[in-house]
């Protein structure tokens, strides 16, 4: 059987022949040959598909090297960013404004506390503010595995939270947005809400330039930081002289704005009583509100400057005199001065003695559409911004008769906010050029040729007056002299508009004022919302006793801090 | 053939010592990296927060208080010297300390 072959009775002899042994040599030859064969195609198979398995490995590794990480990353990451990083504010010169640290906010597994009380109880020892009802209730659901307790702890109650030692409590480091200078710039500052995104001000302002990261960690930004226009000295010498006058004069509210008048840059914005940018109730409280951009005033004769400064602009001589000393009758209204001059006065002296029946008859010379423009062209009654919001619009009158002409040309009729009236004036100052307010320092000159809006002799005119009503006694403004410093400016005081007419013994007292007055380079505002009248005042409250006098301490402050000395 | 097929083997296992070395080298390296961030990230917080803690000191209300205390004032007139230098061209002129700024 070994070599195959069955043997079978009837085939014997004849058809059983044996093998020749050169056949068998062939055979096998062939066998070889064929098995050789078949070796050679598997091998080459297997070849190919080594490879191509290679090839595809070297094309993956080609793919992946060309397309690169990053923009899977931010697809992972998006969705789940759940802070915002941001850059530092910092004043002028460098010093810190507001920044982001690293806290520890407080976070429970209910899924692992088994005595809810003993952890509420606990932690109130120890968090005393907290509410014990709420902390109950949050760790109340065992089904949950994560609860917020308390976002952003000091280090100390982290620590002493930590002490406690208690199951299911956990830290999560979050990014916190920290104030050092406390409530001061509050309103410029602005808000952010508890994931450290902007909702107001500055803050806001960062958000909308893109310069807040998305993170989902405590990664802090490594932008470079916002650099504003504010001075923190200068900031801070200005509220504290109006907290100050505020309690000096029994005022309500104080206003105070320091702005170079030739680039717009703002060195101090501040609104009495302040906010505090982490206290969000403060918001809600009224008497907080921003007075300097989201409050529209009638401010009364400070307005004067306007009137002068039209009349001078359409040729009108500053020695012309008008006839002051009777009643001005216009459309059936009465408009009379408080101490009439008995005499006619000149233009400059309407202006000096702030006499509104002068006013009244300036403006009427212009005529209304003129006043109407004019206002328009300074910037007064259109739309105005800076970086921490829109400044609230002006209350243009319903009806801009006669009677408003008249009423305008010495501050009522009109309400706008201190801010944009400093806008405004700051063309009167300059030389006659607009200036756009901003809360950014400008580095360097504009390239934009600044846009003239008055002549220079007009602005040269009303430097005069401003100059003239500080520095002669028969000015209203004389309390605002500084020894050393040429300032110049003009008050105002504005009846409040009440319930059923104007209260007189409610009064916004205002001083706009400049210095230096023969190069000006700032300009200063303080308004003081109804003052009272005191033994210091002789129970005045016209703005020539408390806003004047105030603006003086202001000045004499923070002249050194700017880099001007006195003569 | 042989010489070549030995020196292959002994070039492969030479170069998986190698890469071995290397990764683990590389993962040493990468462990000594994510320290190290993780000790810059916690160096960049304590700065935030020292930075945050020196201006809430330096705050102006608080030095002008402690200064006042001590019995200091806001500049006034005359306490500012003059001096005088020579301009580039060489003529003198009369400064103010403070001029400068």
């Amino acid at each position: 059987m070994s070599n195959g072959v069955i043997i079978t009775p009837g085939l014997a002899h004849g058809a059983l022949r044996r093998p020749e042994p050169q056949d068998d040599v062939l055979r096998q030859a062939q066998a070889f040959r064929a098995e050789r064969r078949a070796e050679r195609v598997r091998a080459l198979v297997a070849i190919a598909v080594m490879g191509l398995a290679f090839l595809t490995v070297a094309g993956q590794l080609v793919r992946l090297a060309m397309q690169g990480q990053p923009e899977q990353r931010i697809l992972i990451n998006a969705p789940l960013a759940t802070a915002f990083a941001r850059p530092d504010i910092v004043d002028r010169n460098g010093r810190l404004m507001a920044s982001d640290i690293v806290m520890h906010s407080l976070v429970a597994d209910p899924h692992v506390i088994l005595d809810q009380d003993e952890i509420a109880d606990r932690l109130m020892t120890v968090l005393p503010d907290l509410d014990r009802k709420w902390v109950r209730n949050a760790i109340a659901d065992r089904t949950k595995r994560f609860a917020w307790i308390r976002r952003g702890l000091s280090p100390a109650e982290a620590q002493k939270v930590h002490d406690l030692g208690l199951p299911g409590l956990d830290f999560r480091p979050e990014l916190r947005r920290a104030y050092p200078l406390g409530r001061s710039a509050g309103h410029v500052i602005g808000l952010v809400d508890i994931d450290n995104k902007g909702l107001q001000g500055i803050e806001r302002y960062l958000d909308e330039r893109k310069n807040v990261e998305p993170v989902h960690g405590p990664s802090l930004s490594v932008r470079p930081p916002l650099r504003l226009s504010l001075d923190v000295a200068v900031q801070f010498a200005v509220e504290d002289e109006l907290a100050e006058a505020m309690r000096r004069y029994s005022a309500a509210a104080a206003v105070g704005l320091i702005m170079d008048v030739n680039s717009g840059e703002i060195f101090a914005a501040a609104s009495l009583p302040g906010l505090d940018p982490i206290v969000i109730d403060e918001r809600f409280d009224k008497n907080r509100m921003d007075r300097l951009a989201s409050g529209t005033y009638e401010l009364g004769s400070i307005f004067k400057t306007f009137t002068a400064a039209l009349a001078f602009e359409d040729g009108m001589s500053p020695q012309k005199r008008f006839d002051v000393r009777q009643l001005l009758e216009v459309e059936g209204y009465r408009i009379r001065d408080l101490h009439p001059a008995g005499r006619p006065l000149t233009v400059n002296e309407i202006f000096l003695q702030s006499s509104n029946v002068g006013a009244g008859l300036l403006a009427l010379n212009n005529g209304q559409k003129r006043q109407k423009a004019f206002l328009k062209e300074l910037g007064l009654t259109t739309p105005m911004s800076t970086e921490a919001g829109n400044i609230a619009p002006a209350s243009l009158p319903v009806r801009w008769g006669d009677i408003e002409t008249v009423t305008i040309s010495y501050g009522h009729g009109l309400a706008v906010t201190p801010l944009q009236f400093a806008t405004a004036s700051a063309a009167l100052i300059n030389g006659g050029y607009r200036v756009k307010p901003t809360f950014l320092r400008k580095r360097g000159r504009s390239k934009k040729p600044p846009e003239r809006v008055i002549s220079s002799e007009t602005s040269r005119l009303i430097r005069q007056l401003m100059r003239e009503n500080v520095a002669s006694k028969a000015g209203t403004g004389w309390r605002a002299a500084v020894a050393g410093l040429d300032v110049g400016g003009k008050t105002g005081t504005a009846e409040i508009a009440g319930v059923g007419g104007y209260k007189s013994k409610s009064v916004i007292a205002s001083f706009i004022g400049a210095f230096p007055m023969e190069k000006p380079r700032y300009l200063t505002l303080v308004c003081l919302f109804e003052p009272q009248g005191t033994k210091e005042t002789g129970g005045h409250i016209t703005a020539g006793v408390n806003a004047a006098p105030t603006t003086a301490r202001i000045i004499s402050r923070i002249s050194p801090l700017l880099g001007l000395l006195p003569n | 053939m042989r010489i070549l097929l030995t020196v292959a083997v002994a070039m492969t296992l030479g170069s998986a010592f190698t890469l071995y070395a290397v990764n683990y080298e590389t993962r040493g390296l990468a462990d000594d990296v994510k320290r190290r961030e993780k000790s810059i990230n916690k160096a960049r917080r304590d700065i935030a927060i020292l930075k945050a803690e020196r201006a809430h000191l330096a705050r102006p209300d608080r030095i002008g208080r402690h200064a006042r205390a001590l019995g200091l004032a806001p500049a006034k007139r005359g306490q500012f010297a003059t001096y005088s230098i020579s301009d580039p061209t060489g003529r003198r002129v009369t400064r103010r300390l403070g001029d400068e700024r």
